[in-house]
């Protein structure tokens, strides 16, 4: 399905990190949940709905998740940063007031090399704060 | 006092940051040409073997493949300081990963079935896998050839006969009469193994060689100008024939300095008679074929007074080059004139060497060569302390070098070196350091399970680089007054553009958001730059940028002048306006000026505007080669970590309740970005202290070339505290007064980590990595390690 | 790159034992896929027939029966039992277990099934299952049959289904309901990693039973204890008889026996606070 995406569709922002589901650079929502799109068959996901970060941007402009990406540096090289908010943004759809530890959780399978992670999670507890 | 700027220092957002948080950013890996091919590498199985006989004939035939080359299809030599590799392995194979052929195909599928029907016959030789043992003069020799590579010889000295690539001495003082004078001697040996960068994108390049040898390469690299410049030299192109572009590059970290896969990749292209042909890197790859960092054994003897003082240093490092040299020789070289760290001694010698070894070869990683030496120099340093029955705050404090010290280059500091001693004050008040633990107050507490305990380790670091490092860029004003700047400065995440756009903004006056820095950088469009390497791009290249603003300034007041029929200096420029400075209503719109400017009556003057600015460090010379003397470094960074650890003491696992790490950074350019390097060096050097490692067999495999079996750290993994502290002792020569600080960060987090462990529990560890597993052994022999089985 | 195969989501169980029978010997079946993909793109395995369980719709589910014990289906994800609300309630074990399985996005397509088929010795839900007595409902030509997980097993990474054979789900009886248990496991970082050891255990009328990961070449359940006479000595002891872990990569076996001994330590002080 990544090469299906990246290379087929020409959706680029999914990213070949591994290839074997260890480093999250690939995931997409598919119905809704974040998964490793690396070690799944096209053909596998006939029939669903897939989400990437290309359409968390809406008319135009930034999700709050990005927009707080943006501001909290929480991009730095950006190679995994469209997996990195495909598995934030669920997480704030199942849990819109997660904790730290709940954060650290959910994108625990999303490796960065570049950022030590802070400011990804400062930026993700950062859109909670306007929560509902 | 401090001038307040507008927008320098500020904590804008990364001017790339719309593109990443939208997936829009283009990597190598998301290019493709009408007619590209794929290729793809056969790699050796055996870490030292002859290559008796290679056939690709059935590879040939396999349809839809365009090229299949060996070694023996290319007579090329390539190399970065030591021109000792070739570009797919002739003869033997001298490590386990080594390209040994190559495939051009239709698709990547065709490739990869492709290269499996090549047929190599090897006869294995015995692997060296041990650099003490490579290092003995009597060793089998990896590179029979050596003494006829072509090399830098300003700078490296190999030694033809052996395995040994490289030799950089350090002498000053008398270092027997030091060791006479000392009260106490302290020696002991520590060891590293070697880690991968592991960027997030792997390496990846598309070339295509045309005909007349028009060359174009998009490469996943650090470095445009380098790899144009060696291109040039193996294949003895013109330099003007070969462009280099780097699109967005999904991470480096010294990984995608100097040359890699483009020479290969070129040469399939050239094969098939000018397609445009991609490599992309898989992650196993990346591990097993594309460098590492060195390993490195090494050995310190120091000299100390009662009261505290170091009288001599001996250090004798070996650095395990792996197959190639590559870096390792620089590494070593770094290193060496390093390898006190920011300490003074009046009597100090060192050796470090560069060792072939039949293993995964190293180059430049984040921190470059310094986060191997300083993890045994300043485990070290807490031995010597507490050899002395001293605080090792206070051990510190005594011997760390200040303005006018001579380090053991000769080099005299001044005012504006920057202040390591407020870096480590700072860092260990953070952490609310009260002294070391006694083995009472230890063992007490190792009764409730856990225990907790404080360390920490100080740094430095000078940009490992020629002596005629420099930087270039030009700036191009728009019509409407919005400027382009041209740098060749690749910003692989490290943050390179933004505070370069910061810079024009507080120079001009004009708003960010018409400032536009151009990425993808392109050797045929952009002006010459060394590499982005070293942590010394926001230094020097802003001052190229400062010297382009002016240039720019310099243009707009001649054209001013003339208009308002005064001096070229009586103009300040504020709002996007050049404005006489004692007559206000005497302005114009930068716009007005920026294709020249044009009077009422028609009459038009000046031209389009073009900033050109140069910057290179001047002063900086060889060392010398029996001595080291000389200077190096245009520049040292100093800083310190702080850190409070809790151990399970059952099982030995740990976790860092806080990190405190200072830096003397001369200037903040950009707050949020240089936390961000900061943070993100942290949990790299995290890593390396705690996880990564490099594991062979007896025969020279890799065995951990894979993200399962080669852990990075996790979100899951960071300290639960992490406090960056930004000292500013302005450097004069730096933009703004701003020292590098890319790599720091990760240097000494690995030995702040042990020496807090020594803290809390009293064991000594010599050997990177610390896995929870090696705190229970050092507990087991210590015999204070809990037996369930027992109660 | 992937081999080519021939792919197949048959909707009913009696479709999926037509094209096991027919295919046999070159057929996968393909659940989750989290272990099955990385082991076709290594080239380790190259079926010519992959079976997609996915589209039998039972398969998806966890059955709790009128007895209290509970069935958890082929395609039945980790993070689906991870959020099931009476595995939470009763069987909690199986939760703590899966949650230490690979990342969130690995476990929203990785299944329990998958992970017991695959008979790693460090299968994360292997050790859980083990204790709480678990069966393995297996599908055949002949009318299925069910086994003992413990009796699953075989060799490293190799269960005992046979060419035509296929698990459609596995059964925790009811007797283990509410059963004082816990899992505990070590790895190398804090993050997603495969096991350097697991402990699980649980106790049950008046039974201790306790299953070792990694350190053998099957999950290894030891033969179980009368539970107020089982005092640590005793079942490490039992424990280092019945283990012989091995060192690799990722730890010593001096100290996988020890995480062991800790883990046993632990896990039975956590039950006696009970």
């Amino acid at each position: 399905m990544l090469e299906f995406l990246h290379d087929d569709l020409a959706i680029l922002s999914v990213k070949e990190g591994c290839g074997e589901g260890e480093c999250g650079a690939c995931t997409v929502m598919l119905d809704n949940k974040p998964v490793n799109s690396c070690l799944i068959l096209a053909v596998e996901a006939d029939g669903t709905s897939i989400r990437t970060v290309e359409g968390e941007v809406k008319d135009g402009k930034l999700s709050p998740l990005q927009e707080s990406f943006k501001k909290n540096h929480a991009t730095q090289c950006g190679f995994c940063t469209p997996g990195m908010i495909m598995s934030a943004q669920s997480l704030l759809e199942r849990n819109p007031k997660p904790n730290e530890e709940e954060i650290k959780e959910a994108i625990e399978g999303n490796f960065c090399r570049c950022t030590g992670y802070r400011q990804i999670i400062d930026a993700i507890f950062e859109v909670t704060k306007n929560a509902k | 006092m401090s001038k307040e700027y507008k927008y320098i220092g500020k904590g804008v957002p990364r001017i790339d940051a719309d593109l990443k948080v939208t997936g829009q950013a283009t990597y190598v890996g998301d290019m493709s040409f009408p007619g590209m091919l794929h290729a793809k590498m056969l790699i050796s199985p055996h870490a030292h073997a002859k290559i008796k006989k290679i056939d690709t004939s059935k590879a040939k035939a396999l349809d839809g493949v365009a090229a299949a080359l060996t070694g023996e299809d290319l007579d090329y030599q390539v190399g970065l300081y030591m021109v000792d590799k070739t570009i797919l392995a002739r003869e033997k194979v001298r490590y386990h990963g080594e390209p040994v052929a190559a495939v051009a195909a239709e698709t990547l599928e065709i490739a990869e079935k492709a290269v499996k029907l090549i047929e190599v016959e090897y006869e294995e030789l015995k692997p060296l896998l041990d650099v003490e043992e490579a290092f003995n003069e009597k060793a089998n020799l990896i590179h029979p050839n050596l003494g006829s590579y072509s090399h830098v010889q300003t700078a490296f000295f190999p030694k033809p006969g052996t395995n040994i690539c490289h030799h950089s001495k350090i002498r000053r003082g008398d270092i027997d009469k030091g060791f006479q004078e000392a009260d106490v001697i302290v020696e002991r040996e520590y060891n590293n193994p070697s880690v991968q960068h592991v960027p997030m994108e792997t390496h990846g390049a598309i070339v295509q060689w045309g005909i007349g040898d028009r060359v174009t390469i998009w490469t996943s690299a650090q470095s445009p100008f380098t790899v144009r410049n060696l291109f040039c030299h193996t294949f003895k192109l013109s330099h003007h024939q070969v462009r280099v572009i780097v699109p967005y590059v999904g991470g480096g970290f010294g990984g995608k300095a100097g040359i890699h896969l483009e020479p290969l990749v070129g040469c399939l292209s050239r094969a098939t008679g000018g397609r445009p042909v991609k490599l992309i890197a898989t992650r196993k790859e990346e591990y097993n074929t594309l460098p590492c960092r060195c390993g490195l054994k090494y050995k310190i003897k120091t000299g100390l007074m009662k009261d505290g003082k170091i009288v001599a240093q001996k250090l004798t490092l070996l650095w395990s080059a792996g197959a190639y040299a590559d870096y390792a020789v620089n590494v070593t070289r770094a290193s060496g004139y390093s390898a006190g760290g920011p300490y003074f001694y009046p009597n100090i010698s060192t050796d470090s060497y560069t060792v072939y070894t039949n293993m995964v070869f190293g180059t430049a990683y984040r921190g470059f060569g310094h986060v191997e030496l300083f993890w045994g120099l300043e485990r070290h340093m807490d031995y010597c302390a507490r050899e002395l029955g001293i605080d090792p705050y206070e051990f510190r404090m005594k011997n760390l070098l200040k303005p006018g010290d001579i380090t053991p280059t000769g080099e005299k500091l001044k005012d504006d070196s920057g202040d390591i001693r407020k870096c480590l004050n700072a860092a260990a008040k953070e952490i609310g350091w009260d002294g070391v633990k006694s083995e009472q107050q230890r063992i007490k507490e190792m009764q409730s399970g856990k225990v907790r305990g404080k360390g920490f380790a100080v740094l430095h670091k000078a940009p490992a680089m020629p002596t005629n490092t420099s930087s270039s860029c030009v700036i191009k004003m728009n019509e409407n007054g919005s400027v382009i700047l041209n740098i060749s400065a690749t910003d692989y995440g490290n943050g390179t553009y933004t505070p370069m756009a910061q810079i024009i903004a507080e120079e001009m006056d004009i708003p960010l958001d018409k400032i536009h820095v151009a990425y993808e950088t392109d050797t045929d469009r952009d002006p010459y730059d060394w590499q982005t390497v070293a942590s010394r791009f926001a230094p020097m290249g802003g001052r190229a940028v400062i010297n382009a603003c002016n240039d720019l300034k310099r243009k707009m007041s001649e054209v001013a002048a003339k208009v308002f029929e005064c001096s070229p200096d009586d103009f300040i420029f504020q709002d996007e306006k050049i404005i006489h400075k004692s007559d206000p209503q005497k302005f114009i719109y930068y716009d007005k000026l920026a294709t020249g400017y044009v009077y009422p009556n028609g009459n038009a003057i000046g031209g389009p505007l073009i900033g050109v600015g140069v910057y290179m460090a001047e002063g900086l010379t060889h060392l010398d080669k029996e001595t080291g003397q000389g200077l190096p470094a245009f520049n040292w960074t100093y800083g310190a970590h702080a850190i409070e650890v809790e151990v399970d003491v059952e099982t030995g696992e740990f976790t860092i309740l806080k990190i405190a790490s200072a830096l003397d950074v001369g200037k903040v350019l950009n707050y949020e970005s240089l936390k961000g390097q900061v943070i993100g060096g942290i949990i790299q050097g995290l890593g390396t202290a705690i996880c990564e490692r490099y594991v062979y067999d007896n025969k020279g495999r890799l065995l951990n070339n894979s993200f399962t079996d080669n852990k990075i750290p996790t979100a899951k993994d960071i300290p639960l505290e992490i406090v960056p502290i930004f000292i500013e002792t302005p450097h004069d020569e730096g933009a703004y007064g701003a020292r590098g600080a890319a790599e720091h960060p990760m240097i000494s987090v690995a030995p702040a980590i042990g020496n807090a462990l020594r803290d809390a529990l009293g064991i000594e560890l010599t050997e990177m990595p610390i896995r929870a597993e090696d705190v229970w052994k050092a507990l087991k022999e210590k015999e204070l390690v809990f037996e369930p089985a027992t109660v | 790159m992937l081999n080519h195969f021939t792919y197949f989501k048959p909707q009913t169980e009696s479709e999926l034992l037509e094209k096991v029978k027919s295919y046999g010997d070159d057929t996968k079946i393909l659940a989750g896929g989290t272990d099955l993909l990385i082991y076709m793109k290594q080239g380790i395995t190259a079926p010519k027939v992959l079976i997609d369980v996915k589209g039998i719709s039972e398969y998806s589910k966890i059955v709790t029966a009128s007895d209290g014990s509970i069935s958890i289906g082929a395609s039945v994800t980790c993070n689906e039992v991870i959020e099931n609300e009476c595995i939470n309630k009763h069987f909690p074990v199986l939760v703590e277990a899966a949650k230490t399985l690979g990342s969130y996005q690995l476990r929203n397509r990785a299944t329990v099934i998958g992970n017991i088929c695959n008979a790693s010795p460090a299968a994360d839900m292997a050790g859980p299952l083990l204790v709480l007595g678990a069966l393995v409902i297996i599908g055949n030509d002949s009318g299925g049959r069910e086994i003992l997980l413990k009796d699953f097993f075989i060799g490293f990474k190799k269960n005992i289904l046979k060419v035509d054979e296929f698990v459609k789900a596995i059964k925790v009886p009811a007797y283990f309901r509410d059963a004082k248990s816990g899992y505990l496991k070590s790895s190398r970082i804090k993050g997603h990693d495969l096991g350097i050891c697991n402990v699980a255990m649980c106790r049950v009328n008046g039974t201790l039973k306790v299953a070792v990961g990694s350190c053998a070449v099957t999950p290894v359940l030891l033969p179980d204890f009368e539970s107020d006479r089982a005092g640590t000595k005793f079942v490490i002891e039992a424990a280092m008889n019945n283990i012989n872990p091995i060192s690799d990569i990722r730890s010593s076996k001096e100290y996988r026996k020890h995480m062991v001994k800790v883990f046993i330590k632990r896990l039975l002080e956590k039950g006696n606070s009970h």
